[in-house]
């Protein structure tokens, strides 16, 4: 797949799937916060944020870093 | 004291180092957006101050000293605390002296808070009996401290003409909602405008990406190289003089203590000045770099310890860029906390005093041994498994959801607006600390203008 690389905030991401990771974690952490049963603010605000934590799990296991890991003394 | 209080405490305290070990490690964690949702949630629960405080204060102590790991051994910052670290670091690294450093930060990050958590204490203690002298001039403490805050930034005229027009932006949007009846005219939108200050240079640089011209500026064509150092080969000794030299143990106390006495300026300035000036005394590119380096760390921990701890035990008002930025919920977090009903009205001085120490205590223990011991481990790990996508993706998730909140969906497309108007200043050099303070002002700036 063509990857669409640009470096923003200091590391380098690809932007296609920048702007997916922020569709899914934006669906999951609302959609979960509107799922919670009670109208109060609190119990509203941690289902958002297990939404938001299950919505960062699926694009972490969904994309990969764009970085080139290697240990120092290792040969490249 | 109640056990089971007690007890409530410590496991706040290790909730905190175990959520915030982890996110210390990601790069460009920012303090704000990630310390006051997590906090906010936790005052809202409505749970003893005393837990909320020990969770706090664990939390920051973790982050500051977590935040630079990833920015000593791979040169990316770990938080916007660490990026003036960064520089140093690359030096560092390039002489392959990575895994000692670390070992020397972690230590003079655990000496900054054994020696700002007594002195922000004492300071506090001293400045309360002028609370009640001070809290009625609150609105012009704000406007005096986006002055003061202009004043002292690189940028000072853009800075001071920003003011203003961020107050009629907040102001605005609020008297907006109240029109709308979409919040009753007793509530005030805050902690949305808050993180999308904080997130709107993000926002800002999102917006750029759109624009196919602009867009070309950002493109690169390869990965991100990363090289993570070796494990050091000396001994892996954890007393701290054997790893910090009598010199730095004294420059790290100094900065610390000196950094103590400016809470009300912002923690990153004062970093970069405080650390800086300590490093230029040396001529050796290594030796300004590794006593730069070794300063922040005690001076990053102190900056924020101070900020938090002396507005909120002293005053009750957040009259530092700490307190009103990601510190923002133990002061103002409705309906649990507001200016006149917070932690600081309702703690005494040593109910206050313990659970500092508490978490800072729990706090530093731990991370000081999880750094010595898995820096590296856990720095690899992040770098090859969590990519920065999802960071930058959870950050806008957070603040929809804050925005939604606190004021439906309006309010969604008013933090963007926040957030792109702030982004902006902010890219013309206007610092949070500026605009943090113009949010609070807002109201009186606004209805002062009316007047005149």
């Amino acid at each position: 797949m063509k990857e669409h690389l640009i470096e923003i905030w200091g590391d380098v991401v690809d932007s296609k799937e920048l702007l997916l990771s922020i569709i899914i974690i934006t669906i999951t952490t609302m959609g979960v916060y509107l799922l919670s049963p009670e109208a109060s603010r609190t119990t509203g605000l941690f289902f958002g944020l297990g939404g938001a934590v299950i919505g960062f799990l699926i694009t972490v296991f969904l994309f990969k870093p764009k970085r080139k890991v290697t240990q120092e003394g290792e040969h490249d | 004291m109640d056990i089971l209080l007690l007890i409530w405490m410590i496991v706040a305290a290790l909730g905190a180092v175990s959520i915030y070990t982890f996110i210390g490690f990601i790069p460009g964690t920012d303090e704000t957006s990630v310390l006051l949702p997590i906090s906010l949630a936790l005052v809202l629960t409505g749970v003893d101050p005393m837990i909320i405080l020990s969770f706090f204060i664990a939390a920051i102590v973790t982050l500051n000293l977590t935040n630079t790991m990833p920015t000593a051994l791979v040169g990316l910052p770990g938080g916007v605390m660490s990026s003036p670290m960064v520089e140093h670091a690359i030096t560092i690294k390039n002489q392959g002296k990575s895994a000692d450093i670390i070992k020397k930060m972690a230590t003079a990050s655990a000496l900054g808070v054994i020696i700002s958590v007594p002195l922000a204490l004492l300071v506090a203690n001293i400045l309360t009996p002028f609370a009640d002298v001070i809290t009625p001039y609150t609105s012009y403490i704000f406007i005096g401290g986006a002055i003061f805050l202009s004043l002292t930034g690189k940028h000072k005229v853009v800075a001071l003409l920003s003011i203003i027009p961020l107050a009629l932006v907040f102001q605005s949007l609020r008297q907006l909602y109240w029109g709308l009846d979409v919040v009753p005219s007793t509530v005030n939108v805050t902690i949305s405008f808050f993180l999308g200050i904080t997130v709107g240079p993000l926002l800002f640089s999102l917006f750029e990406l759109l624009n196919s011209s602009i867009y070309k500026q950002f493109k690169v064509d390869k990965h991100k190289d990363i090289i993570v150092p070796k494990a050091s080969d000396e001994s892996s000794s954890l007393v701290p003089t054997k790893i910090l030299s009598k010199e730095e143990i004294q420059h790290a106390g100094i900065g610390a203590t000196i950094s103590n006495f400016f809470f009300m300026l912002s923690p990153v300035g004062l970093t970069i000045l405080i650390g800086n000036s300590i490093g230029n005394r040396y001529d050796d590119k290594e030796t300004k770099a590794s006593m730069s380096i070794t300063s922040m760390s005690a001076i990053v921990q102190a900056t924020y310890l101070s900020g938090i701890i002396i507005p909120l035990l002293a005053l009750g008002i957040p009259l530092s860029p700490v307190a009103i930025g990601p510190g923002a919920a133990l002061f103002n977090a409705e309906p649990v906390f507001s200016l006149n009903n917070n932690i600081h009205h309702i703690l005494s001085f040593w109910q206050f005093s313990f659970a500092t120490i508490l978490g800072a205590v729990i706090a530093v223990v731990i991370g000081y041994y999880i750094i010595n011991r898995y820096a590296r481990t856990i720095t690899t790990f992040i770098m090859k498994y969590i990519p920065h996508e999802s960071v930058l993706g959870l950050f806008i998730a957070f603040i929809i959801l804050l925005a939604f909140m606190d004021a439906g969906l309006i309010n969604v497309f008013g933090v963007l607006l926040v957030g792109f108007v702030s982004g902006s200043f902010h890219k013309l050099g206007v610092n949070y600390g500026v605009q943090f303070m113009a949010l609070y002002a807002a109201p009186y700036l606004a209805n002062l203008l009316a007047g005149i």
